[in-house]
């Protein structure tokens, strides 16, 4: 059984040091930064190991997901493992979130 | 940034032929999951914005000139060294670099080796000293192939090495985090640390090329 | 925490299938290597994932392969080799 993320001798294409090559965004470091303060000596919420276990259980998905969504669906899934949140409340926050990004575009 | 889509060269796809999106954009559904999150977490008291924001701030202090630093001090201080290969955590420590809770393992580039650095398994990197991994370095095409064909990998960053020099590739899968310490380029004998820290480029700390004088030829 | 193998040590990598969590990716499994240096002993990585403290903990070793070894068609010079971190429940002597 191979996980998705178990690479190591598959086929693949030319790495293009060019066109693969990327400046984090601001959005990409901040999901970076939750992701190493729920890490961190003073919360150790998580351990980098949870983070790979959550990753790898995108299954397929493993694949399409931009490389800081994934983190960013393991930092979620994380707190929800840990009721930090509940699903309830992350439900209805991402409701109003919607909503007030949707405001925010079209205003 | 441009709404960037990768999907018009090369066979970067996965298995079942979907296009690999690594550099995107986020879509609006991630940036609704981000922003929740994140405002869950400050609401809850579990961080705040100012820790996010020192959070991002160290990472950007992170990179190759900090990684430039240790390996002149290499090139320059034969005793720095030896204590770089020997005791790689108590080294980096002078420069105010803490790898705990994993572990540096320096492995040094020589007439007769070269070295490689990939993590096939996920994207394992020195982050306290060279910052947040290149994207090709988090991509399958990297990842899958720096094992199996390192060589070919490594004419693909222009790097042409004589069969006589042995590729050493690390996979860095578990608690090390590994940092090549290049070849020093001949002719800069008398050259200054400011110069020499300048000629080191992020791409020969991980092992994808080499440090080369300006104007020099690929070997 | 003793160390079962030494550097110089031949070892085997288990072919085993094991679910959830693990870092021994699948292109080193069954494959014969030579332990390179005994790194330390670690909390368990198996065990990490899920929350645990990851007690008790595990001999990790560096292992050395001939790349020739790992792929049979390596098409690179025969001294090429590759290093990679196994602990030590993923081996047997060989």
């Amino acid at each position: 059984m191979r996980g998705p993320q178990d690479y190591g001798g598959l086929p693949a294409g030319p790495v293009d040091p060019v066109k693969h090559e990327h400046v984090p965004t601001h959005w990409e470091k901040t999901v970076d930064a939750l992701m190493m303060l729920i890490f961190d000596q003073r919360r150790q919420l998580a351990r980098v190991d949870e983070s790979r276990r959550m990753q790898e259980a995108l299954g397929e998905d493993y694949h399409k997901f931009p490389y800081y969504e994934r983190w960013l669906q393991a930092v979620s899934w994380l707190m929800l493992e840990k009721s930090v949140f509940t699903q309830e409340e992350l439900d209805a926050k991402q409701a109003e979130v919607r909503a007030r990004l949707e405001a925010e575009r079209d205003g | 940034m441009s709404n960037h889509h990768d999907h018009d060269h090369g066979p970067t796809h996965t298995h079942d032929g979907k296009p690999i999106q690594e550099d995107e954009l986020p879509s609006i559904e991630a940036q609704i999951l981000e922003t929740s999150v994140r405002e869950l977490l400050i609401e809850k008291g579990v961080v705040s914005g100012e820790d996010i924001r020192r959070a991002i701030e160290a990472m950007d202090t992170r990179g190759e000139s900090l990684g430039a630093k240790i390996v002149v001090r290499a090139w320059t201080d034969p005793e720095y060294k030896d204590r770089l290969l020997n005791s790689s955590d108590d080294a980096i420590r002078e420069f105010g670099i803490n790898m705990s809770p994993m572990e540096l393992c320096v492995v040094e580039n020589t007439d007769e080796v070269h070295n490689m650095v990939v993590c096939t398994l996920c994207s394992c990197y020195p982050r306290p000293i060279l910052g947040i991994p290149p994207a090709w370095y988090k991509r399958r095409d990297y990842r899958a192939r720096a094992v199996r064909e390192p060589r070919a990998v490594l004419q693909e960053f222009g790097t042409e090495l004589p069969d006589g020099k042995q590729v050493r590739v690390h996979d860095s899968n578990a608690d090390l985090r590994y940092l090549v310490l290049p070849e020093r380029p001949a002719g800069t004998e008398d050259w200054t640390a400011d110069q020499l820290e300048a000629l080191v480029t992020r791409d020969s700390m991980i092992g994808v090329s080499d440090v080369r004088r300006p104007g020099e030829a690929d070997a | 925490m003793d160390n079962k193998y030494s550097p110089g040590d031949k070892v085997r990598i288990l072919q085993r299938n094991q679910p959830g969590h693990v870092r021994t990716p699948i292109y080193v499994r069954g494959k014969t290597g030579v332990i390179e240096r005994i790194v330390g002993s670690f909390p368990n990585p198996e065990l990490l994932a899920y929350g645990n403290s990851g007690l008790p903990y595990k001999m990790l070793y560096r292992v050395n392969f001939k790349q020739s070894e790992l792929w049979p068609d390596y098409d690179g010079p025969s001294s090429d080799t590759l290093e990679i971190e196994i602990y030590e429940h993923w081996m047997a002597p060989a």
